[in-house]
């Protein structure tokens, strides 16, 4: 891949990281969520990462330099599928016949450190686009 | 009084050539090598340079800095041809003018 | 004009957007699992006299943390910079260079 295909890499790192962001804010904004459209406590969600291959817009197919890993692309998102946190608040309105409401499981210290790692990242691959597309505009000037 | 008159010599062409021709070479064909030197760099590096512009606009992964490289020298390799083509052209011109 | 040291300078910025590209994905997969840091081995690739695309390798003496990913993010970053840098210096030589030559054409013009 040419130094164009680069900036796709790049690319790629970001919406990833975006899409982790996301889901990200999400479980932090739902930490005391106890009741959902689909019954239950808020359940987090988990974004996982995987290599892809990724050409530049304006590559061919017979683009022979087009390396299997480059780019990185979300395979799957996960909802946790662990028990929820039950507490004891008898007085809740959503409390079950013991007095136990479920909370959802999940530690907003670590998604508020991971939200942290997202965002430096993005900028990260922010960065190497930048520096990317400088180098390509040099060899532009080569052109007096 | 009547002096020797010896029959007209053909001019050596050539050696009227070189002291403006400045290339240094012994025989006429040292211009016709050159300036056939100067044609081949010119359809070689153009032809790269054509070749180069169309695997970068075919997307097939052709760097940028490659191709901008490649149409410099082509650039640079016809001002040489232009160069020793009007060399030849002044010397020719200089003979023309020469009073035989 | 097909000097070999403009074939050098190019080797070198060919070499310097190889390297780059394998940054760009290492950025990219910094939370991918699994995904192990690549390189290629500049000098030995420069002192080569093989053209072609530079082999991409693995890199050692980097911390795998536990998810199998072992992109360390401060040598991404000088790798980025260091790498864009150099590739403005060799395009200057390459300018200069090339206008070099092309005043020696002119030069001849006037003779």
């Amino acid at each position: 891949m040419s130094l164009f295909a680069a900036l796709s890499v790049g690319a790629s790192g970001m919406s990833a990281q975006r899409v982790r962001a996301e889901a990200l804010t999400e479980n932090l904004a739902n930490s005391e969520t106890t009741r959902t459209p689909d019954g239950g406590p808020y359940r987090r969600k988990d974004v996982v990462f995987q290599s892809a291959p990724v050409g530049s817009p304006f590559s061919s197919v017979f683009d022979t330099q087009m390396q299997s890993v480059g780019g990185v692309q979300v395979a799957d998102v996960v909802t946790d599928t662990s028990a929820p946190e039950m507490r004891y608040m008898p007085g809740h309105p959503d409390a079950n016949s013991e007095g136990y409401v479920a909370y959802p499981h999940m530690n907003p210290a670590e998604d508020m450190v991971d939200l942290m790692g997202a965002a430096r990242n993005y900028e990260a691959n922010v960065a190497a686009m930048n520096a990317v597309k400088d180098m390509i505009q040099k060899s532009i000037d080569l052109l007096h | 009084m009547s002096f020797p008159v010896s029959g007209i010599s053909g001019i050596n062409i050539t050696d009227a050539i070189r002291p403006i021709a400045g290339v240094g070479q012994s025989s006429s064909s040292g211009f016709q090598d050159a300036l056939n030197s100067a044609i081949q760099k010119v359809e070689s590096t153009g032809n790269e340079a054509s070749a180069s512009v169309e695997r970068f606009l075919g997307g097939e992964g052709e760097e940028l800095h490659t191709t901008v490289l490649a149409t410099q020298r082509a650039e640079m390799s016809f001002d040489m041809f232009q160069q020793v083509r009007n060399k030849m052209v002044g010397a020719y011109q200089e003979i023309m003018k020469m009073q035989i | 004009m097909l000097d070999s040291l403009s074939g050098d300078i190019e080797r070198y910025m060919d070499l310097l957007s190889a390297r780059q590209k394998l940054v760009a994905s290492n950025i990219a997969n910094a939370d991918t699992p699994g995904y192990r840091t690549q390189d290629i081995d500049f000098q030995s690739e420069f002192a080569s006299a093989m053209g072609g695309a530079p082999r991409a390798n693995a890199v050692s003496g980097l911390a795998i943390k536990n998810d199998g990913n072992n992109v360390d993010m401060d040598r991404e970053a000088r790798l980025l910079s260091e790498n864009a840098l150099r590739f403005s210096v060799a395009s200057n030589l390459m300018r200069g260079h090339i206008q070099m030559v092309k005043s020696a054409i002119k030069e001849g013009a006037g003779s």
